[in-house]
């Protein structure tokens, strides 16, 4: 199966995000590794994805998950070589799937060689390739992202007697960006990576590359000119090739990224997803309608990109007051649960493993305007392990089987890298791959399904958007439309059945036709359009005029 | 009129759309155009302030205004509030509006609000009047808190009153309804209050629904909460400006309150003849609190339609009082204006004697009533002059004064009732 | 001649045995009659006086100022009234059936008209009676709501609802009973509109102050309340 040869292919792109430490160990060593990851693409291919967004595998102390890179152009030897790379790369690529890397542009850690010799001493020739300061004074309008960890945004440096800048843990040092040479290494390192064939990359932390005093020191004016170059040399280099911006800001704060179709293909839409899980909880649509009606216009080239649960803990920093408070007590009722401004939970747990409610998120992930993302295991239903600390109790490794390990690794259980999930309801022996293969009803078949009707058409990944405003809260209804191409769907994000009344007046004489089971209902004429849909029901209907 | 059909289809309609609810407001309204937008913000910062995750509903139950008033209240957006207060809402807040007639009747009204009570399965129920234009956001929190997470029944409230504003209620309604059930409410006939679903269901079912003579159903839902011994509540809301409409006229309050209560009598004989005494009732901040504003009474004609009842109906009063009764209101009446004097033991021997006959059907009951205004007058005269001078302590111990010759005169009420 | 003397006077004598033979019966018949009568208008009597107090007729015809009317007029309670009143119609009824046995010529007519007429007196006294009711309702209506309303004389206007009632109620059962009907009308006539004249003068002389009353109340109201608070009774 050949690349999807479309510039706009992240559009109809489904990504599946996963690490490879994860997901599959070929060596026995209790780690995965890429040869495990590529015997595991048939999975995926037949899970219906065509993207896979790989968790950074660069050589690192993994103090921070692999974000805290010590070389940029190297893979961790736990994972295998850069031959085994390519290899995994190039099998992808066959089997039509793309392959998105990490690029952590922000900072390194402070195992890099960069960093070891900016430190050594004062004059350096690396010195001012990190941020260094004599007091702790300066940028003090930047806020410390990680509040249960850091208290401050300055590190002391014993060796080289000076403060060094750090966004996130004082063992990631930012990167000095307004130095030109830091700017060029970065690109040789894009480059190194995109001539062997990755097809796009995602960009940690993007605001924070710029400090300036007087401010917050978060998307800054420079940062764009740094986007815009980076762009502007892919662009005429490797055509085809993809940015996906990571940048917890609100929407209209993210817009820039976009620039005039010139920075970012595509970014994360952070404030959406916390908000569908509350329209579930509160069954009211009131916070996803206005999270997406305040959501901005953004160039055709780019797209939103969306997600339900990801590698990091559920962000409640895009919300308010009131609406975090709500979260918490509706979904970390234990303290344990909470992280930061955040909730380390999987999607199963969250939604207490309700089958309805799993499948109305998703459904409305898929449905939504933008490419959605699939974290690894939320597919079958992982659970996650709240023992473990920072956000490792989602990163358990992926349940396979219910035999040894769970069909990750041949170890001793010891000598994984974290432990199985062990727990009745979501431990390996009943929740794994091979069980819900082999059961029509499972998550997993279900969601290659609802896979399978995303990709039937390109109306989702790239339609319009109109909301119906249906006097019923409890109903979430809205046309996308491509063309000719319309799609209405109706999600009910009630745990009660729910009838409700549309007003499609605009589509009379059209015959609805549902997507999953392809039945067709009945004409849409001049009244209100009747539909009762049962506990966290959705339907999903082409709207044909025959 | 009360029967199965009396919502309307697109009433049902609306309330299908609005699904099970924790908290429904009820508004009643008749050409409140003026004071609805404060009233209609107060209740939507209310909830988002006290009750953000609670589901709740505005049911407003319209009596024919031609003013405006109904898409007034539906077309308040909590959007415009969030503007304003800058109070985040975290749920759809619905307005529903239905017209239940094209004049206002408060039975019908309440009948509406506690069928929407009762078909959206809400947990509590408030009724805010529309005419009071100094209701707060707090009101909504004090009146309902008590029904969500105390479990009350019914919250009444005490409103921080002029000394002389509620006469009718400091005289008699108040203190009768205490001697007969024996529970200290100081606002037995209210406008804004509180309720539990349950409560709210079994009214509904209970209550003889009769939209056409419905005047004081409030207070009937007051009676019935002592008469079922529910728990009830007391929640100080502070100030009331009331914009009379009807209960401006004496003889129509009258009817409403007394009429109810006189009628109420008839059926729960058996409960408040046996009550001797009362008990407080728990309340929530002060149970009185009055305003010493002073006011410009016309005593003159207050004295004057006292003794033109008197010397009028003397006819009229044979057939319901006791002939020393008679003998001393016309003593009274002849008394100048200086040492006027209606004393409190004579006042409750009168309205006794008037519960008694209005029991016995000596005349037309509605005539009972009618013929008790102009003494009704005189009694306020009394009390007005009394007062004149008091501190609020000695206005609070007058009334008390009051509540206790009730109590005191009690068996001569049974016994007479039985006669 | 002494023959035709004791003859006509056998004859007369004989004539008057015959007459005294023929009347004798109906004579009894008509005291059984009399005597059964009476027993029967006793026991109705006893029957109607029970049913009275059990549907509390006596409080009923207070509230009708009929039992005042009586008390004034020395006459026991209205319950007695009526049930001596009804004794008497059937006791009467009876006396003269009995009547009507002897076959006296002229009175048999008297009689049948008699009972030809009872139905309508009852008739007309049930007019009389409900009228009486109505007349002193609405007569306390709207004493009530005269003196309730600060309405000047409201005894007068009172005593006005309660004439012109009765008056109208006076004049239908006298032409339910047929006496007079043209001269009852015309009465009713004249008495009404004199009455209505007398309302009229005594508006025109003492309704001046009335009027210009009214016309401050609805005119100059937002004035007076500046000056006075309205006392709010709830």
């Amino acid at each position: 199966m050949p690349l999807n040869q479309d510039a706009l292919w992240y559009k109809d792109a489904i990504i599946y995000q996963v690490h490879v430490r994860t997901f599959n160990d070929s060596n026995g060593d209790g780690i995965g590794d890429f040869p495990g990851l590529e015997q595991k693409l048939g999975y995926l291919q037949e899970l219906g994805i065509n993207t896979i967004w790989l968790m950074p595998f660069f050589p690192s102390p993994l103090r921070d998950d692999g974000y805290d890179i010590s070389d940029h152009c190297s893979v961790h030897s736990s994972y295998g070589t850069l031959d085994d790379f390519r290899k995994l790369l190039n099998s992808a690529h066959e089997r039509g799937i793309r392959v998105i890397i990490e690029m952590v542009l922000n900072h390194s850690s402070d195992q890099h060689p960069w960093f070891k010799e900016s430190r050594s001493s004062r004059d350096n020739p690396k010195r001012d390739w990190y941020v260094w300061s004599d007091t702790d004074n300066r940028y003090k309008g930047a806020r410390i992202i990680f509040v249960d960890t850091e208290k401050s945004n300055w590190a002391w440096d014993p060796v080289s007697q000076a403060y060094y800048w750090h966004r996130f843990f004082s063992h990631q040092p930012d990167l000095n960006y307004d130095n030109p040479a830091v700017r060029e290494q970065m690109w040789q390192v894009m480059r190194f990576w995109l001539e062997m064939g990755v097809d796009a990359f995602r960009l940690d932390a993007v605001p924070y590359l710029f400090e300036r005093e007087g401010s917050n020191c978060e998307n800054l004016p420079e940062t764009h000119v740094v986007i815009k170059d980076l762009r502007r040399r892919i662009d005429e280099e490797f055509p085809g090739r993809m940015l996906l911006a990571e940048a917890n800001q609100w929407p209209a704060d993210l817009r820039p990224y976009f620039g005039d179709g010139d920075e970012f293909h595509m970014a994360f839409h952070f404030p959406l997803m916390p908000r569908m899980f509350m329209g579930v909880k509160l069954e009211d649509r009131k916070p996803i309608i206005e999270i997406l009606q305040q959501t901005p216009e953004i160039p055709p080239t780019c797209q939103w990109s969306l997600f339900l649960r990801n590698h990091d803990e559920l962000t409640l920093e895009m919300v308010t007051d009131m609406e975090r408070d709500y979260m918490y007590d509706s979904y970390a009722g234990d303290k344990t649960m909470r992280l930061n401004l955040g909730i380390r939970r999987r999607l199963a747990p969250l939604l207490e493993n309700d089958r309805r409610r799993i499948e109305l998120m998703n459904g409305m992930l898929m449905s939504f305007p933008g490419t959605p993302i699939v974290y690894y295991g939320d597919e079958i239903g992982m659970g996650d392990n709240i023992h473990l600390g920072d956000r490792n109790g989602v990163r358990t490794p992926m349940q396979w089987s219910g035999g040894w390990n769970g069909g990750f690794s041949t170890a001793e259980p010891d000598q994984l890298y974290a432990p199985l999930i062990q727990n009745p309801v979501y431990g390996y022996p009943a929740v794994n791959v091979v069980a819900q293969l082999g059961s029509e009803h499972s998550l997993l078949h279900w969601m290659r399904r609802i896979i399978s009707v995303r990709k039937s058409t390109a109306v989702f990944g790239r339609g319009s958007i109109e909301f119906l405003h249906p006097a019923n809260h409890r109903i979430l209804a809205y046309v996308r439309r491509l063309g000719n191409e319309i799609v209405l769907v109706v999600n009910n994000l009630s745990g009660a059945a729910q009838a409700v009344e549309l007003d499609l007046r605009r589509y009379k004489g059209h015959i609805p036709i549902e997507m999953s089971g392809k039945n067709i209902f009945p004409r849409v004429g001049d009244l209100p359009y009747l539909l009762t849909l049962g506990p966290y029901q959705f339907f999903w209907f082409r709207l044909r005029r025959i | 009129m009360a029967d199965e059909t009396f919502l309307t289809d697109d009433f049902l309609r609306q309330l299908i759309n609005v699904g099970e609810v924790d908290i429904l407001v009820g508004l009643p309204t008749h050409n409140n155009a003026r004071t609805i937008g404060a009233t209609v913000q107060a209740i939507q910062s209310g909830i988002l302030r006290w009750f953000p995750r609670d589901r709740a509903v505005i049911i407003n139950a319209d009596g024919g205004s031609r003013d405006g008033t109904p898409e007034l209240v539906t077309g308040a957006s909590i959007d415009d509030l969030r503007r304003a207060t800058n109070l985040p809402a975290l749920r759809t807040l619905h307005s529903v509006s239905t017209r239940y007639g094209n004049s206002p009747a408060d039975a019908a009204a309440l009948h509406t609000i506690l069928a929407a009570t009762e078909l959206l399965q809400a947990k509590a129920c408030v009724v805010v009047s529309a005419e009071s234009s100094t209701i707060q956001s707090d009101w909504l929190s004090k009146l309902l808190q008590p029904v969500r997470t105390d479990s009350f029944e019914l919250v009444t409230p005490v409103y921080r009153r002029h000394k002389f504003e509620g006469l009718l209620i400091n005289n008699l309604l108040y203190p009768m309804t205490r001697a007969l059930y024996g529970f200290n409410l100081r606002e037995p006939y209210t406008r804004d209050f509180a309720m539990s679903g349950q409560f709210a269901t079994d009214f509904l079912s209970r209550n003889g629904w009769d939209h056409a003579n419905g005047g004081g159903i409030e207070l009937r839902l007051t009676l019935s909460a002592l008469r079922e011994r529910r728990r009830i509540c007391q929640a100080f809301l502070g100030d009331r400006e009331h914009i009379e409409h009807r209960g401006a006229d004496l003889v129509p309050a009258l009817r409403h309150t007394v009429g109810t209560l006189f009628s109420a009598m008839e059926d729960d004989f058996a409960l408040w003849s046996t009550v001797s005494g009362s008990h407080q009732v728990t309340t929530r901040g002060p149970d009185h609190e009055v305003l010493m504003e002073p006011l410009r009474v016309n005593r003159k004609r207050l004295r004057e339609m006292f003794s033109t009842g008197v010397a009028e109906l003397a006819d009229v009063f044979q057939q319901i009082l006791s002939s020393a009764t008679i003998a001393e209101l016309q003593r009274i009446s002849s008394l100048s204006e200086t040492e006027f004097h209606y004393p409190a033991e004579l006042w409750v021997r009168t309205v006794y004697e008037f519960a008694a006959s209005y029991h016995k059907s000596v005349i037309n009951r509605d005539h009972v009533i009618q013929a008790m205004a102009p003494l009704f007058r005189g009694r306020a005269l009394s009390f007005l002059i009394e007062n004149r001078n008091s501190s609020s302590e000695e206005i609070e111990k007058n009334i008390e004064a009051v509540c206790i010759q009730f109590e005191q005169q009690k068996p001569f009420l049974v016994e007479i009732w039985k006669q | 001649m002494n023959e035709l003397i004791i003859g006509e006077l056998s004859q007369a004598l004989h004539d008057l045995q015959l007459a005294f033979a023929h009347y004798l019966p109906r004579l009894i018949v008509m005291l059984i009659l009399v005597f059964v009568g009476w027993a029967i208008a006793y026991a109705v009597k006893v029957i109607l006086r029970s049913i009275l107090r059990l549907v509390h007729f006596d409080r009923l015809s207070e509230n009708t100022g009929t039992a005042q009317l009586l008390t004034k007029a020395a006459l026991p309670t209205a319950s007695e009234v009526v049930c001596r009143f009804v004794f008497w119609i059937v006791f009467l009824g009876f006396v003269l059936l009995g009547v009507n046995v002897l076959g006296i010529l002229g009175l048999q007519e008297q009689v049948g008209k008699f009972f030809f007429f009872l139905p309508r007196l009852f008739v007309a006294l049930f007019i009389l009676f409900v009228g009486l009711l109505a007349a002193t309702f609405f007569a306390r209506a709207a004493l009530l709501a005269a003196v309730n309303a600060n309405v000047p004389s409201p005894k007068l206007l009172s005593l006005a609802v309660r004439s012109i009632i009765i008056v109208f109620v006076l004049s239908i059962s006298f032409e339910e009973l047929g006496i007079a009907a043209q001269t009852m009308l015309v009465a009713f006539g004249i008495a009404f509109g004199a009455l209505m004249l007398g309302l009229a003068i005594a508006f025109g002389i003492g309704g001046r102050d009335m009027a210009q009353r009214f016309l401050e109340r609805r005119f100059v109201r937002a004035k007076r309340e500046e000056n006075e608070d309205e006392l709010s009774p709830l």
